[in-house]
């Protein structure tokens, strides 16, 4: 498999990513390096201590700045692909292990959003993400099933 | 991939990411918690040897004053307040110095103080793991999914591990903050690799979630760590750790033969 991949890599790559968009992306995803480098660094030293409540603050304000920054871009570009390093937040409402609950809460969110708003609402955009990063591809799979066949066990 | 392996294994100061024969401590660590935790076992390592030697000098002593050539008549000794209040204040004493650095490991494993930067699903079959990486897509249809089997041994090459290594690795960025969830498919397994202080079950019908931030670039070596049937012994788990600039290009480059099958 991973054979196969470095060799057919080039011509893919030559058809699927056209050069313009390439460059403005690496810039931006430069950027979000650059700003999550530090945090990151300062975030290691003082996580096996009791973590400083500046430290919290510090973090969440490059965390929506980039947040802001890739919502814009997924707009811009058309190549969802490129590496952008953000995920579902952790959410304070699961803050045990088992994340079982929070994957099935941010599809049912997802999909009431949608049933609220309509398929294309860019808000439910960030549900969709939410749950595809959380819940395994199986998962999703069985729960559209479910649904089209109207045996979905949740509130949707 | 190969180069990094073989030159940690020729150089001579090569870090410990893999079980070695004979091991007798830990592996090295890669990640905050794994270190935590070698420094706790330090912690109380100190206090156990200091109990050793204070309850082997006691059996010694004993054994050689209660001899019965060296004294025929023992002391009958029944009571003696002052040695039992310092016997029952000395091992709180002690307790309380082990559990202290103990639980404050605990609960700070279990603090996640940083968004993760990336989720990584790692998912166990019998007898092999899958590893999704959906941060990315913008359908329902996986961005980046591929299964991990074990090398066997008929086609390891040389300077590779015997039962340890994979065809595809878990590639991920170091010095980035990561959320692991862990599940099955099917049977309980876990999803364990001790250099990242790691060792997750996976239980089929929940999603575990693990938080790591690997620390040093490396290729790290676990093995399956719940028995799930016949070939459990031969489910090993490869992680590896890149630069962060180079992880969009190495995970972009597994993405386009993915979207271009799908």
């Amino acid at each position: 498999m991973a054979e196969s991949v470095s060799a057919q890599t080039p011509s893919l790559s030559e058809q699927y990513h056209l050069e313009k968009e390439v460059k403005p992306v690496e810039v931006q995803a430069e950027e979000v390096e650059a700003k999550e480098d530090s945090p990151p660094e300062e975030a290691v030293e003082d996580k096996s201590e009791s973590p400083a409540s500046t430290e919290v603050t510090s973090e969440e304000a490059p965390a929506a700045a980039t947040e802001e920054e890739n919502t814009t871009e997924d707009v811009a570009e058309e190549t969802p692909d490129e590496i952008k390093l953000e995920t579902a937040p952790a959410d304070f409402r699961f803050p045990t292990t088992n994340q079982t609950r929070h994957c099935f809460t941010r599809y049912i969110e997802y999909h009431r959003c949608v049933a609220a708003k309509g398929d294309d609402a860019p808000e439910c955009d960030k549900f969709s993400k939410f749950y595809r990063s959380l819940c395994p591809g199986e998962w999703v799979d069985r729960w559209n099933e479910q649904r089209e066949n109207g045996t979905f066990p949740g509130p949707l | 991939m190969k180069t990094i392996v073989l030159k940690w294994l020729f150089l001579t100061i090569s870090p410990c990411d893999a079980a070695e024969p004979w091991q007798l401590g830990s592996q090295d660590a890669a990640t905050p918690i794994m270190q935590g935790i070698i420094d706790l076992h330090h912690d109380i390592f100190f206090f156990l040897i200091l109990i050793l030697v204070f309850v082997l000098w006691i059996l010694v002593r004993a054994l050689w004053h209660f001899h019965y050539k060296e004294n025929a008549i023992p002391q009958r000794i029944v009571h003696g307040t002052t040695i039992e209040i310092l016997r029952t204040i000395f091992p709180s004493l002690i307790s309380m110095f082990i559990a202290i650095p103990s639980f404050a490991l605990l609960y700070s494993m279990d603090e996640v103080v940083v968004d993760p930067a990336i989720t990584i699903k790692a998912i166990g079959h019998q007898w092999y793991r899958t590893y999704e990486y959906s941060d990315y897509n913008s359908s329902d249809e996986q961005s980046l999914t591929f299964d991990s089997y074990m090398i066997p041994e008929e086609d390891l090459e040389l300077g590779q591990s015997r039962l340890l290594e994979v065809d595809n690795r878990v590639v991920v960025p170091a010095k980035t903050h990561l959320r692991i969830i862990v599940t099955s498919a099917d049977v309980p397994h876990s999803w364990a690799v001790p250099s990242s202080g790691v060792k997750c079950d996976a239980v089929p019908g929940r999603l575990n979630q693990i938080s790591i931030l690997v620390q040093r670039e490396g290729v790290y070596y676990g093995q399956c760590s719940e028995i799930c049937g016949t070939n459990h012994a031969f489910t090993p788990i490869v992680v590896e750790a890149v630069p962060r600039k180079d992880y969009g290009s190495r995970v972009s480059n597994q993405l386009i033969p993915q979207t271009g099958e799908a």
